[in-house]
C-alpha cells in the first residue's frame, strides 16, 4: 500500500504542475458555468426587456370595418397605426422586420359581427420561439377587441355573460416544482458530470500511460521492484481523484453561478436554490466516484495501447462522442429510470440524476445503476491491466 | 552476478512492421535473439556488441524483467528474473541513452521518489543521496525543475536516480547515445566506479571506443545470434595487425556468408 501511495502522490505532484490538467481539472469547470449563467441570463433578460418595451407597429387593413378597434390602437403609446400598404408591401415588411404584424379585416366583417356570427380577421407575423413575448402582445390586440365585441352581443341580447360558462374546471397539478423541472435542469446536469468526468480524467489518462511510454519514463519505472499492478492502482487512483473532483468542481461552478449572478430573476433564482439541496449534491456526488472509474478505465486502457501522446488522444477523443450517445438517449421524452435503463451505462446516470432532482429516486433502481457502473468499471479496469501486462502494448513501437 | 543461459525471444510482428517489411521473419514472428549464453561476473564490466537491431536492448530488457524470455533462463544475483522478477529488481540499476525524466519534478523529489520504490528508509536514503549529489556536484540544481536542466544536469540526475538504491548490478542500454563529450564522460566514469565497487556491470554500446576503453569480457551479437564471448583483451589479441573494428567487421561478415 505504501508502495501505491508514493506512486499516487508523485503522479498527483506531477499532475497539478501540469497547466493542462490544472486548466481542464479545474479553472474550466469552475469558471465555465458562472460565467454561461451570466451570460445567458443577460441575454435572456435583455431580449425580454426589449420585446416588452418594444413600440409595436401594426398595419391595418380594414376595407371599412372596425373603426373602434382602429380608435383603440391609435391613442396607445405602445403600438403605432399604420394603414396605407397593402397586403403584399404589410407580408414584405414583417418578413423584414420593419412591421411587427397586419390585421386584415374582410370586407364583411362589420355585417358579420352584426348578424350574430364570427367576423373574419386575417393575422400576419412573424413568430419565433425567443419571440413568446411580442407574439403574445400581438394576439392581446385582438383577444382585448374580441372581449369587447362578446359584451356588447351579450348586452344586446340582454343575457348575462357567465351563463356561457358550462363547466367551471380547477387544476390541481400535484407534480411538484422539482418534477415539473427535472425534465430540463435533470437533462442539463447529466452533461455536465459526463463531460467533466471525461475532460478531468482525460489528461491525466493520457500523461500517466501513453506520455510516460512516449517520455521513455514507463521503462525505468518498470525497472523498480514494484509489481505492475500496484503501479496501474497508483496510477488509476490520480485518474478516477482528476475526474471526480473535476466533475465536483462543475458542480461547485454551477452553484456559485447560480448564487452569484445576480442577473438571474428571483422566482427562477429560488427555484433552483430549492431544486440544488444537499442531500441532491451528495447523492449526484456519489455517482461521480463509479462513473469515473468506468470512463477512467477505458481511457487509461486505451492510453496504456497508444504509442505516443498524440495516438491517445486520437483514441480517446472520438470516444465522448460515443459516451454522450447515451447520455443524449436519456433525455429523450418517455425515457425514465426502471429496471432495464438502470443498468445501461452513462445513461443511467443521465437518467438517474433526473430522478435525484425530482426527488423520486427508487432506492433499487439507484442501486442497479451502483451495480451496472460499479461492473462496467471493473471491465474497463480489467482491460486496463491486460493491456498493461501485455508486453507488446508496453514497449509497442 | 548475471548467468544466461540458451536465451531466446520471439515477437510477433505488427501489422504495420509487416507493410512496412522491417523484418523477414516466419509465419508472422521474428526471433530478436536466439539461443545466447554468457555470464557477467561482479567487479567486471561486460560489453554486449552489435550493430543496431542486433537484439542488445531485447537481451538487457529481459535481464531488467521488462520483458519475458520465450524460452531459456536468465539469473541475477542467484534469483530466477522470471519467477522473482521483483526481487531481481531490486538489486538492478538500469540506464538507457534514450531514458528521459520527469520534467515537472525537481532532482530531489525525483531521487526520493525511487528511493521509495526501492523501500529505501528515510536515514538511508538521505545518506546515499547526499553521497551522490556530492559525487555528481548536484546541489547546487537539486530543488530546479528537470525541465529547466542542461542535457548534462539531467544525466547526472539519471545517473543519481540509477544509483540511488546502490544496486548490487547494473544495466546500461547504450548509454552515451546522444550525448556530448563531457556528459558521455560520467557515464564512463560511473561505469568504472561501478567495477571498483565490485558491482557486476553490463553495458551495450555499438561504438568500438567504449568497448576497449572499459570492456573486461564481451559478447558480440548479431541478428540475434551472439558470435563471440570472451575476455576482451583475447578479442583484441586475436585481431592480428587489424583495428577492433576491422575485427568487429570481419567477424559480421563472416555470419552474413
Amino acid at each position: 500500500m505504501n508502495v501505491i501511495w508514493t506512486i499516487f502522490k508523485k503522479e498527483i505532484i506531477d499532475s497539478l504542475r501540469d497547466r493542462r490538467t490544472l486548466i481542464v481539472m479545474i479553472l474550466v469547470p469552475l469558471f465555465l458555468f458562472p460565467a454561461l449563467i451570466s451570460i445567458s441570463s443577460r441575454v435572456i433578460m435583455s431580449q425580454h426587456r426589449k420585446a416588452k418595451d418594444k413600440v409595436l407597429t401594426i398595419a391595418l387593413i380594414r376595407n371599412g370595418n372596425a373603426e373602434d378597434f382602429r380608435e383603440s390602437l391609435v391613442g396607445r403609446s405602445d403600438v403605432t397605426v399604420v394603414e396605407d400598404f397593402s397586403l403584399q408591401e404589410c407580408k414584405e415588411r414583417i418578413k423584414t422586420d420593419s412591421l411587427s404584424a397586419c390585421f386584415e379585416f374582410k370586407s364583411d366583417f362589420d355585417e358579420t359581427v352584426k348578424s350574430m356570427a364570427g367576423g373574419k380577421v386575417n393575422l400576419y407575423f412573424k413568430h419565433t420561439d425567443n419571440q413568446d413575448v411580442e407574439k403574445d402582445r400581438i394576439l392581446d390586440l385582438l383577444n382585448g377587441y374580441g372581449d369587447k365585441l362578446r359584451t356588447e352581443r351579450f348586452a344586446e341580447l340582454g343575457v348575462d355573460e357567465k351563463i356561457i360558462k358550462t363547466l367551471n374546471i380547477h387544476q390541481f397539478n400535484l407534480a411538484t416544482v422539482k418534477e415539473k423541472l427535472a425534465d430540463t435542469i435533470g437533462g442539463f446536469l447529466p452533461y455536465l458530470f459526463i463531460i467533466f468526468c471525461f475532460m478531468g480524467s482525460m489528461y491525466p489518462a493520457i500523461d500517466l500511460a501513453a506520455g510516460e511510454k512516449e517520455r521513455g519514463t514507463l521503462e525505468t519505472l518498470l525497472t523498480s521492484p514494484v509489481s505492475k499492478g500496484q503501479i496501474l492502482t497508483g496510477k488509476f487512483m490520480v485518474v478516477i481523484l482528476t475526474g471526480t473532483v473535476s466533475a465536483a468542481i462543475s458542480i461547485l461552478g454551477l452553484y456559485i453561478g447560480i448564487t452569484q449572478v445576480k442577473e438571474i430573476p428571483p422566482e427562477i433564482l429560488s427555484i433552483l436554490l430549492n431544486i440544488i439541496e444537499l442531500k441532491s449534491i451528495l447523492l449526484l456526488l456519489s455517482l461521480l466516484v463509479p462513473l469515473t472509474v468506468f470512463l477512467g478505465g477505458i481511457e487509461l486502457a486505451l492510453s496504456m495501447y497508444a504509442k505516443s501522446f498524440k495516438e491517445a488522444q486520437n483514441l480517446i477523443t472520438p470516444l465522448m462522442i460515443i459516451v454522450i450517445i447515451p447520455a443524449f438517449m436519456g433525455l429523450l421524452p418517455g425515457m425514465k429510470l426502471d429496471a432495464t435503463t438502470a443498468l445501461v451505462p452513462v445513461m443511467n446516470v443521465s437518467l438517474a440524476t433526473k430522478a435525484i432532482i425530482a426527488g423520486n429516486i427508487h432506492t433499487l433502481h439507484f442501486m442497479e445503476v451502483y451495480g451496472s457502473l460499479i461492473f462496467f468499471g471493473i471491465l474497463g479496469v480489467i482491460t486496463c491491466i491486460a493491456v498493461f501486462h501485455h508486453e507488446g502494448s508496453v514497449f509497442r513501437s | 552476478m548475471i548467468e544466461i543461459k540458451n536465451l531466446h525471444k520471439r515477437f510477433k510482428i505488427s501489422r504495420e512492421q509487416k507493410k512496412q517489411k522491417r523484418s523477414g521473419g516466419r509465419n508472422g514472428t521474428i526471433d530478436a535473439v536466439q539461443n545466447i549464453s554468457f555470464k557477467c561476473n561482479p567487479g567486471r564490466i561486460f560489453t554486449l556488441l552489435g550493430p543496431n537491431g542486433a537484439g542488445k536492448t531485447t537481451t538487457l530488457r529481459m535481464i531488467a524483467t521488462l520483458l519475458k524470455p520465450t524460452s531459456g533462463s536468465i539469473t541475477v544475483c542467484g534469483l530466477d528474473a522470471v519467477k522473482e522478477a521483483v526481487e531481481v529488481r531490486k538489486k538492478l540499476g538500469f540506464l538507457t541513452g534514450s531514458t528521459r525524466l520527469y520534467d515537472r519534478l525537481t532532482p530531489n523529489e525525483l531521487i526520493r521518489y525511487y528511493a521509495d520504490l526501492h523501500y529505501m528508509d528515510k536515514k538511508e536514503f538521505m545518506q546515499r543521496r547526499d553521497e551522490l549529489f556530492e559525487i555528481l556536484d548536484m546541489r547546487s540544481f537539486a530543488d530546479w525543475r528537470i525541465g529547466k536542466l542542461s542535457t548534462g544536469m539531467k544525466q547526472k540526475v539519471s545517473i543519481a536516480r540509477t544509483m540511488i538504491h546502490n544496486p548490487e548490478v547494473v544495466v546500461f542500454d547504450e548509454p552515451t547515445v546522444g550525448l556530448d563529450v563531457m556528459t558521455s564522460q560520467n557515464i564512463i566514469h560511473l561505469i568504472r566506479q561501478c567495477r571498483e565497487d565490485g558491482k557486476t556491470v553490463i553495458f551495450s554500446t555499438h561504438i568500438m571506443g567504449e568497448v576497449s576503453l572499459l570492456s573486461d569480457d564481451m559478447a558480440i551479437i548479431h541478428q540475434g545470434q551472439l558470435l563471440y564471448n570472451g575476455a576482451c583483451k583475447d578479442f583484441i589479441g586475436q585481431k592480428g595487425g587489424g583495428s577492433v573494428e576491422e575485427e568487429f567487421i570481419r567477424i559480421l561478415q563472416g555470419k552474413e556468408q
